[in-house]
C-alpha cells in the first residue's frame, strides 16, 4: 500500500500566507509531498479527477531551484490551462539538476471541485531541500 | 512581541531601532505605532525591518508602519528609500503582487437609495467580475494588445472602451508608470497574465460597496473636495493587483536575482531580500518587467470599475454619468518608484520601495491631481470587509518623515488556518448579513479566513498615522456589500 503524502502545514510561520514541512525518502517524494501540499492549499484534492494527463520536463543548476520551479510550474499551468492535479510521478536526474513530472488532472470545474486559496508564487522565505539522514527535506512558504 | 531594549521612543508614536542593535545595519529602523500596536507586533517585524536597514545604498530609515507585519523578506507594511547608484532594488520589497492597490470610486447615491438593491447588485457584480481560483478575464487581449497594457496602463483602457478620459488622471502617477519593457517579462509571465485582465483574485481581495460614516466623517470639508458631499453617501472600493502577471514576474526575477547577488558581492540575511543595484542590468530589467505588472495592475483595475459602472447602470437604470460615477483616486500599495525627495538640504532621485504602504504626498506635489493638489493626496486605506475603510489625506509631514508614506490597511493577526478553525464561513456569511453586510464570496473557506476577528484594529492604524501626521483623517467607509475571491 502507498504510504500517506508527509507533509505538515505551519501555521505559525506565515500569518497571512500558507507554509509547509514535507520529507520524503527520495528526492522524487519529496517533491511528489510538496506538489500534494501546495495543491491541497488551491484545492480539495479528493474532488479532482485524474482525467487529464500532462508531462512537465525542467532543468536548473541545483535542487533547490528545481523545486522551486516545479511548483511554480503547478502554478502556472493552474492560470494558463485551468489544469488542477490529483497525481504526481517526479523523477529527479542523478545529479537532482533536472526533471521529469507525469500529471495526471482535470480543468477548473466550480460546481465539483472545492476550491480553496488562489496560489500567487513560492517564496524564497526559508526554503530549501535538506539531506538528513535516509531523508529528503523541504520547507516552502507560499504566498497567496 | 518582546521590544528590544535598545528601542527609543521619538515621540507617541514613533519608535527608533538604533544601528547597534544589529550587527551591519547601515541606518536605524523607525516604526511607527502606538505601544500597544508595537507590543502586538510579530517579532519577524523587528527582525525583518533591521534586516532592511542594512541593505546597502538605504537611506535615512528602513521604515515599519502601524499595519506591519511579518512579510517576505521585507515586512508587510515597511518603506525604503535607496540610492539609484549606490543602492539596490529588490523584489521582496514590493511584493509578489506587484501594484496590489485600492481604488475608490464614488457615487451621488446615498444609503436609502442603494439598501434595497445591494443584493442585487452584489449578486450582479459577482457575475461581471471573476473571482477565486484560475478564473478567466472578461477582457479578451493578444500578445500585441496586452504589451500595450503593459506599456500604458489606464490610457490602454481608455482608448479600447474601458472607461473615461479623466479616468488616467485620478490614478497615481496617471495611470502607468514610465519605464516599462515589455521584452523583459518572461513567456511564461504574459501567459499567466494575459487571461487575467478583469479578475479580482482571491485571498484579501475584494470589491465593495461602501457608505460614508456619518458618525466618522472627520472632515468633511476635505471630503468635498474627493467629492463626498453626504454623510451616507455611497461609495465603490476595488483591492486588487496584476494577479498571475506580477506573481510570475516576482518569481522569475527572484530566481535571477538570487544568483545575481554573488556577482555583486551582495549578501543578505535572508533569500527573500535578493537584491541587485538598480543601475545594474539585472535592477533596471526587474525595473522594466515591474512596471508593466504595475500598468497591468492599474488596468486590471480600469476594466472592473467599468464593470461596476455597467452593474450601477443596469440596477438603478441610469447612466453612469448621472450616477456621477467618478474615480476618487487610485493608490498603490505594493511598488518601487523613482521619485524626488528631500534629503540632508537636497533634492535627490530615490528608489522609493513601498511593500504594504501607501504614498502619501502632501499638498502642491506636481504628482498630485490638478483637483486635488493644493490639498494633499487622497489615502485609500482598506480594511478587513468586517471593519472597514478609510479615506485619509497625504501630508507636508509625511514628504518629510517618511518619503511620502503611510500604512495600507490593517494587517493580519490571526493565521488563515487558524481564522478558518474559529469561524465557520456560512455563519459568518449570516452575521455580516444581520449587520447590514451582504457577502458574496467564492469560498467559504476563504471568506472565513477574512473575518475581521483575523485583522488588527483598522481604526488604531489610522489613528496611529494621524497622530504621526503623516496622513489625516478624512473620513471611514463601512462596508454593505462586498464580493470576495
Amino acid at each position: 500500500m502507498k504510504r500517506p503524502y508527509r507533509y505538515r502545514f505551519l501555521p505559525e510561520v506565515a500569518l497571512a500566507d500558507v507554509a509547509f514541512a514535507a520529507v520524503g525518502e527520495s528526492p522524487g517524494s519529496l517533491f511528489e509531498a510538496c506538489a500534494v501540499a501546495l495543491t491541497e492549499v488551491m484545492v480539495d484534492r479528493k474532488t479532482v479527477r485524474p482525467a487529464v494527463v500532462r508531462q512537465v520536463r525542467i532543468r536548473t543548476n541545483d535542487v533547490d531551484g528545481l523545486l522551486y520551479d516545479f511548483l511554480t510550474q503547478l502554478i502556472v499551468l493552474k492560470d494558463v490551462d485551468s489544469l488542477l492535479f490529483r497525481r504526481f510521478e517526479p523523477r529527479l536526474s542523478r545529479d537532482r539538476r533536472s526533471l521529469m513530472c507525469r500529471l495526471a488532472g482535470e480543468p477548473i470545474d466550480r460546481e465539483r471541485h472545492r476550491l480553496r486559496n488562489d496560489v500567487k508564487a513560492v517564496t524564497m522565505h526559508m526554503f530549501g531541500v535538506r539531506h538528513e539522514g535516509a531523508l529528503w527535506k523541504a520547507t516552502v512558504v507560499l504566498d497567496i | 512581541m518582546p521590544v528590544p531594549p535598545q528601542t527609543k521612543q521619538v515621540s507617541e508614536v514613533v519608535w527608533e531601532i538604533p544601528t547597534s542593535y544589529k550587527q551591519g545595519m547601515n541606518v536605524p529602523a523607525r516604526i511607527y505605532a502606538t505601544k500597544k500596536l508595537l507590543e502586538g507586533m510579530d517579532q519577524g517585524v523587528i527582525e525583518q525591518v533591521t534586516n532592511v536597514a542594512s541593505l546597502p545604498g538605504i537611506q535615512r530609515y528602513s521604515y515599519a508602519m502601524a499595519d506591519a507585519h511579518w512579510g517576505y523578506g521585507f515586512p508587510i507594511g515597511g518603506v525604503a528609500a535607496f540610492d539609484p547608484e549606490e543602492g539596490v532594488i529588490s523584489p521582496g520589497g514590493i511584493g509578489f503582487d506587484i501594484n496590489c492597490g485600492m481604488r475608490l470610486i464614488r457615487t451621488n447615491l446615498r444609503l436609502k437609495e442603494v439598501r434595497p438593491k445591494v443584493k442585487e447588485l452584489v449578486d450582479l457584480l459577482f457575475q461581471l467580475v471573476p473571482t477565486g481560483v484560475g478564473v478567466k478575464g472578461f477582457v479578451k487581449v493578444n500578445q500585441s494588445s496586452f504589451e500595450e497594457v503593459m506599456r500604458w496602463g489606464v490610457k490602454w483602457c481608455g482608448e479600447n472602451g474601458y472607461g473615461w478620459d479623466e479616468d488616467a488622471r485620478m490614478v497615481e502617477e496617471g495611470g502607468f508608470i514610465k519605464g516599462a519593457d515589455p521584452s523583459k517579462v518572461s513567456r511564461q509571465a504574459s501567459s499567466r497574465g494575459i487571461q487575467q485582465m478583469g479578475t479580482l483574485g482571491s485571498g484579501n481581495h475584494y470589491l465593495e460597496i461602501q457608505v460614508v460614516d456619518p458618525t466618522r466623517f472627520f472632515d468633511a470639508k476635505m471630503g468635498k473636495n474627493f467629492g463626498l458631499v453626504h454623510d451616507d453617501q455611497v461609495v465603490i472600493m476595488i483591492h486588487c493587483g496584476s494577479r498571475g502577471f506580477g506573481h510570475q514576474i516576482g518569481s522569475d526575477y527572484l530566481r535571477i536575482f538570487d544568483g545575481a547577488m554573488k556577482r555583486y558581492g551582495i549578501e543578505v540575511r535572508d533569500r527573500e531580500l535578493a537584491c541587485a543595484p538598480f543601475s545594474s542590468k539585472e535592477g533596471q530589467d526587474y525595473y522594466g518587467a515591474m512596471a508593466c505588472a504595475a500598468n497591468m495592475a492599474f488596468a486590471n483595475r480600469q476594466v472592473i470599475v467599468h464593470r461596476v459602472r455597467e452593474a450601477f447602470q443596469k440596477v438603478f437604470r441610469q447612466d453612469p454619468e448621472a450616477l456621477d460615477m467618478h474615480i476618487v483616486y487610485d493608490v498603490c500599495h505594493n511598488v518601487a518608484k523613482v521619485e524626488r525627495h528631500s534629503l540632508d538640504g537636497a533634492s535627490r532621485e530615490l528608489v522609493v520601495h513601498r511593500k504594504g504602504a501607501t504614498r502619501s504626498f502632501g499638498p502642491g506635489h506636481q504628482d498630485i491631481p490638478a483637483p486635488y493638489r493644493q490639498m494633499g493626496q487622497p489615502v485609500i486605506i482598506g480594511g478587513s470587509m468586517e471593519t472597514g475603510s478609510y479615506l485619509l489625506l497625504g501630508t507636508a509631514r509625511a514628504m518629510a518623515d517618511t518619503f511620502g508614506s503611510t500604512a495600507h490597511g490593517s494587517g493580519r493577526t490571526m493565521s488563515r488556518t487558524a481564522a478558518r478553525k474559529e469561524v465557520n464561513g456560512e455563519t459568518l456569511q449570516r452575521s455580516m448579513e444581520k449587520k447590514g453586510i451582504y457577502v458574496k464570496a467564492a469560498t467559504y473557506d476563504g471568506l472565513a479566513e477574512e473575518a475581521g476577528m483575523a485583522y488588527k484594529d483598522i481604526s488604531e492604524v489610522v489613528e496611529t498615522m494621524h497622530e504621526a501626521g503623516i496622513s489625516l483623517k478624512v473620513a471611514a467607509l463601512r462596508p454593505i456589500g462586498n464580493i470576495k475571491g
